[in-house]
């Protein structure tokens, strides 16, 4: 089935063939996690363990009572050394739960669910248990998104393969390698949400992932739709609008289109948590870049240190080089390498000195309206870059801040090579601030 | 392996587009060397010294006020050397050097520079410069006068006497053939040249995705309908003057044209109305240039009139089926 296409958007380069031909291999284990209590979009969890205790792989170290919030897990056995705030990929600094890794590992033990047999209320409480949040990089807690509110009906279930982000592979190599964990994963989905139309949507770029899922699908309410190649494909809003023509309003949901969308890790992980009641201790994480000696797509246990990733992939060839967590497009380039790999971890970018650039000396808009031109949100980033650069916040708004995506095309392609995303960014808990304070008066 | 490895960070996108605005600039400079090249054909030195005193005025005046208001010279993004150019372009071979570098002076120093620099200027630099001098009329007779040592003399280019074909458009004379005028036919400004040398530039141009294609057909397409209207013969209107100039370079000017699509429609539409107005109704010369400034002027209002909606303000309701499709 094909798709209709959104406005904007641009053809990026795709530095996918580092990585998209390796298979997923596991690393040998470090020697310490650190398990951050907030891994997640929602109310940071309490830890459930204290410095000294002994805990087995999958064993539930964090929870949260809040709806909005997902527990965390031991991703390997060993002792707890110390609960501490680290720095984690995001700048910010995030209560961990740190755990020197036993020699010889320790699990919890498996089910083996039948999943003919499980109902709405046990899918929910599995995923729920699991920790399972969004792993296409926003980390929404998934137990409260298939938990849609009463009066929003959804009528469409989107599983996302598109992958646009240029260097990643990990969804890729998931579709291929775990297409019936995947297709599994997408019933049960459909299950839970009542749904009768499930579309897994994949950028034509990845032809083989496209049919190997079409051929091992059977079941006429799960359709493989091919997505032209276009950055951004897979940003939520643009592939509802591809695939179902339909918009979700300026601060809505898919809810309130009647759309439900989900990375098809997430629908892997979902398979894993019902039927063997398995939490999400380890992803798919892609290893990429001109400047890894050994790109790859590896399973990372959670809270795995990025440096023994990196070791572990051959180490970085060259200095100074760029670190990105997640792709190129809207990661975050890291300082040090101590931060751990986390739930919502999509890949590691490491970039060679040639393209390892700084912040970049910029200009005035030159008001090309390459930005405006390109803008998948069909926003107008150069008045918001000029708004927010001069601090001029309720001007910014006016201009629909809020509804950035910062998928990073306005930057991308800026003569002036204004940081746009940046200004957003700062941009947006101000006028956040400027909401609340109208609201209150 | 305990040391700390060298990392540099920045805000995403770590990838970014090769074009850069020195890049763009240095591009448009070079789609408008052909036609310079044509004008050199047909004016020899007078049109050589033309373009290299705006060249260099354009690059002393730029250094000039940027140390005075404590900037950063900007050379290497090209825009004083494009602005020179432009300049040079605006003017025919006839006019003394000192009055292309008056202009020249105005539309770096103070269009451009003054107004805030790159990006800040409300109006086209180089327009700005080659229409000052029209309204400083009287310094410019009075420098003339008194300063008669000036002029160089570089003997006679005979093509330099005759009447532009703008104004024998203007006095009902037999205009030259179609392919002379569209090929080549010196006469009016030394960008007025040639308007086969002048696509060849914008198609490079519109290639490298510099420009677009909204202004320069909208400005066309008004001053097609216009004249059929009027009476007028279409295809001299389209090849006399500075109108090939105007539509594909001056009036695409990324910092004084609207960002908005349909405001770059609206803009061209109304600057080739404006080009028939001042061409039919009023003076004969420079109705490109004044099309374009007035209009200039508009823009933040014909943006403020044209934004678009942005993603999801739904101007239909959606209908969720519950299940079958």
């Amino acid at each position: 089935m094909e798709v209709k296409a959104f406005l904007g958007g641009i053809n990026v380069p795709h530095y996918k063939s580092f990585s998209e031909k390796q298979e997923i291999k596991e690393i040998k284990l470090p020697q310490q996690i650190i398990i951050p209590l907030s891994q997640h979009i929602g109310a940071p969890c309490q830890p459930l363990v204290r410095e000294g205790d002994r805990v087995k792989a999958g064993q539930k170290i964090g929870d949260s009572d809040s709806f909005v919030s997902a527990p965390v897990h031991a991703s390997l056995s060993g002792t707890v050394s110390s609960i501490e705030d680290k720095k984690i990929h995001s700048g910010e600094k995030v209560q961990c739960i740190v755990i020197d890794v036993d020699k010889k590992q320790e699990s919890i033990e498996y089910a083996d669910n039948d999943l003919e047999k499980v109902s709405k209320e046990d899918i929910v409480k599995a995923v729920k248990e699991a920790g399972i949040v969004g792993m296409g990089g926003a980390a929404f807690p998934t137990a409260v998104k298939i938990q849609p509110p009463p009066d929003k009906p959804v009528d469409a279930l989107i599983l996302n393969g598109c992958e646009c982000e240029p260097y990643l592979t990990c969804d890729h190599r998931i579709m291929l390698e775990k297409a019936e964990e995947l297709l599994q994963g997408v019933k049960l989905l459909q299950k839970v949400l009542d749904v009768k139309k499930a579309y897994i949507c994949i950028e034509d770029n990845k032809m083989d992932a496209i049919s190997e899922l079409s051929e091992k699908n059977d079941d006429p309410g799960i359709v493989i739709m091919k997505t032209p190649t276009k950055y951004p494909q897979g940003a939520e809003k643009q592939l509802i609008k591809a695939t179902l023509d339909r918009e979700v309003p300026p601060g809505g949901l898919p809810f309130d289109v009647g759309a439900l969308v989900q990375n098809v890790g997430t629908a892997v992980a979902v398979y894993e948590a019902v039927k063997y009641n398995k939490p999400l201790l380890e992803r798919v994480v892609t290893v990429t870049g001109q400047n890894i000696a050994e790109p790859g797509n590896i399973m990372v246990k959670i809270g795995t240190p990025l440096e023994h990733l990196l070791n572990e992939c051959g180490g970085i060839k060259e200095e100074p080089a760029k670190v990105v967590m997640g792709g190129p497009m809207t990661g975050v380039a890291q300082e040090d390498l101590e931060v751990p790999v986390v739930k919502a971890i999509t890949g590691i970018t490491v970039l060679p000195p040639a393209m390892a650039f700084g912040e970049l000396e910029y200009m005035e808009c030159v008001r090309c309206g390459k930005c405006v031109e390109d803008c998948p949100m069909l926003l107008y980033p150069n008045q918001i870059s000029i708004y927010g650069e001069a601090g001029m916040y309720e001007q910014a708004e006016k201009w629909n801040t809020m509804d950035c995506i910062e998928c990073g095309i306005c930057a991308y392609v800026c003569p002036a090579q204004r940081p746009i995303v940046k200004f957003v960014q700062q941009a947006k808990p101000q006028i956040q601030n400027l909401q609340n304070s109208r609201n209150n008066t | 392996m305990n040391d700390k490895k060298k990392l540099v960070v920045s805000s995403a996108p770590h990838l970014r587009d090769k074009g850069t605005v020195g890049n763009a600039m240095r591009d448009v400079f070079i789609a408008l060397i052909p036609v310079s090249l044509v004008s050199i054909y047909f004016f020899h030195w007078y049109a050589a010294i033309t373009i290299g005193v705006c060249l260099l005025t354009a690059v002393l005046t730029e250094v000039l006020f940027r140390k005075m208001l404590k900037k950063e010279p900007t050379l290497h993004d090209w825009s004083a050397l494009l602005t020179g150019l432009f300049v040079a372009l605006l003017f025919p071979a006839t006019t003394p050097w000192w009055k292309a570098a008056i202009a020249t002076f105005i539309a770096v120093g103070i269009a451009k520079e003054l107004m805030g620099g790159l990006g800040r200027n409300r109006f086209n630099p180089a327009l700005f410069g080659r229409v000052a001098l029209i309204i400083l009329a009287p310094l410019i007779s009075f420098i003339d006068n008194q300063f008669a040592a000036l002029y160089i003399n570089l003997g006679t280019v005979d093509v330099m006497t005759q009447a532009t074909p703008l104004a024998m458009l203007h006095q009902g004379m037999e205009m030259p053939g179609y392919g002379e005028l569209f090929f080549a036919f010196p006469g009016g400004a030394l960008g007025e040249t040639s308007p086969f040398f002048l696509l060849i530039g914008a198609a490079y141009l519109f290639y490298k995705g510099h420009i677009g294609w909204r202004i320069p057909v909208s400005i066309l397409g008004t001053v097609v309908v216009l004249t059929l209207l009027l009476g007028e013969n279409p295809l001299h209107h389209l090849l006399v003057g500075s109108l090939a100039l105007g539509a594909f370079f001056m009036a695409t000017d990324w910092v004084t044209s609207p960002f908005t699509n349909r405001g770059k429609v609206i803009f061209g539409i109304a600057i080739g109305a404006l080009v028939i107005l001042f061409r039919v109704g009023l003076a004969p010369t420079e109705g490109v240039a004044f099309g374009i400034l007035i209009m200039n002027g508009f823009v933040p209002m014909i943006e403020n009139a044209t934004t678009r909606y942005q993603f999801g303000r739904v101007r239909k309701a959606v209908a969720v089926t519950s299940g079958e499709e």
